[in-house]
């Protein structure tokens, strides 16, 4: 009975990302590894003992903690990712305000 | 100074600096009245831009506050896009000396170097120093030493003169540190820069308030360092080494 609750949310998760996409309020590019998320979300909750399966393959004794483990995995991955898309972002940003300023001053000059 | 051919231009960043910076600017001008000054203004919150207009001096406004290293940068790209062949960092509170930063300029002409820093410990130019800031210094000149082999005494002095070729190596850096002193020193060496340091007088500063200020912020400011010349050194090593010396 448990099951169809997370069926459920995993299904809303994806119908919400694949909205916002639709509406585009969110880049196609950037949504790649939510969906990917959500789906796979989606497919542990229809096949709960896929993951005990999984576990014994590896050889983890306790299949849920392999669960965290990837949980954690990932989320470590996308924050990684959004680190180093911060980085870049301010780096630009920098230079766009030095061109900016340089032209404004430019620009005034001109004027005057 | 009397060659003329040569376009200097000093870059001055300020961030509320009302009180001091009418002294500099007037300063350069009856010292060092070949060169062009430029400030740039960090998004100050007082009257430092009205000040600077008064003065009938260039002035720059950064959109957002970049702080003091990328200002630094903007007034050297903007030396860049301009063909200016010498560009002279100054503070604008009233520290580092106009007088002295001629000295700097002939210097980088007579040497050919590429960067001149204005050392306050090259030799005992009687500037009184806290204790914690003389070791800080003394830690960084060890590192550059044993990087580079090269005694630079006091590499946290933001009073330099650039010429060209580093104003161009500059404005082409992607990521221009934030804290742009030792780490960029050492960067520059390891890259084949000429580096040269005059001993020049400072003042200390009267009005408003150090960037490096209170116990955290140097701790903070030390990691930061020590971090990024780490990397620096790795970065360094091997293929962008060698590509510099063919």
């Amino acid at each position: 009975m448990n099951r169809s609750y997370f069926i459920i949310l995993s299904i809303i998760v994806i119908l919400y990302v694949v909205n916002i996409v639709r509406k585009k309020k969110f880049s196609i590019k950037e949504s790649f590894w939510w969906v990917f998320a959500s789906v796979v979300m989606l497919l542990l909750s229809i096949f709960p003992y896929s993951i005990d399966w999984f576990a014994k393959k590896i050889g983890v004794d306790y299949p849920p903690s392999l669960l965290f483990v990837l949980c954690i995995i990932f989320l470590l991955f996308i924050n990684f990712r959004n680190s180093r898309r911060i980085a870049e972002l301010q780096m630009k940003v920098v230079e766009l305000g030095q061109e900016l300023a340089i032209v404004k001053e430019k620009v005034n000059r001109d004027e005057k | 100074m009397k060659k003329n051919d040569k376009k200097v231009l000093f870059v001055i960043p300020a961030y509320n600096e009302e009180e001091n910076i009418k002294k500099v600017l007037d300063e350069i001008k009856k010292d060092a009245s070949f060169a062009d000054i430029l400030v740039i203004n960090d998004c100050s919150r007082d009257n430092t831009k009205k000040i600077v207009l008064e003065n009938d001096v260039k002035c720059i406004d950064n959109i957002f506050n970049m702080r003091y290293a990328w200002a630094v940068q903007t007034g050297i790209k903007y030396a860049y896009q301009n063909n200016y062949d010498y560009v002279v960092q100054i503070d604008a509170d009233g520290q580092h000396i106009a007088k002295e930063a001629v000295k700097l300029v002939e210097c980088a002409e007579k040497e050919n170097a590429d960067i001149v820093i204005g050392s306050r410990y090259l030799k005992d130019m009687g500037y009184p120093c806290p204790l914690f800031r003389r070791v800080g210094t003394k830690m960084f000149e060890w590192t550059i030493k044993c990087f580079c082999h090269e005694r630079i005494a006091d590499p946290l002095s933001g009073f330099q003169c650039l010429n060209r070729r580093i104003i161009e190596k500059y404005s082409k850096m992607g990521e221009y540190p934030e804290f742009p002193d030792a780490n960029l020193i050492i960067d520059m060496l390891m890259n084949g820069y000429k580096i040269v340091e005059v001993p020049v007088k400072m003042r200390l500063r009267e009005n408003g308030e150090s960037m490096h200020g209170g116990i955290i912020k140097p701790i903070k400011y030390m990691i930061n360092m020590f971090y990024t010349i780490f990397f620096i050194v790795i970065q360094n090593i091997g293929w962008r080494r060698r590509k510099n010396h063919e």
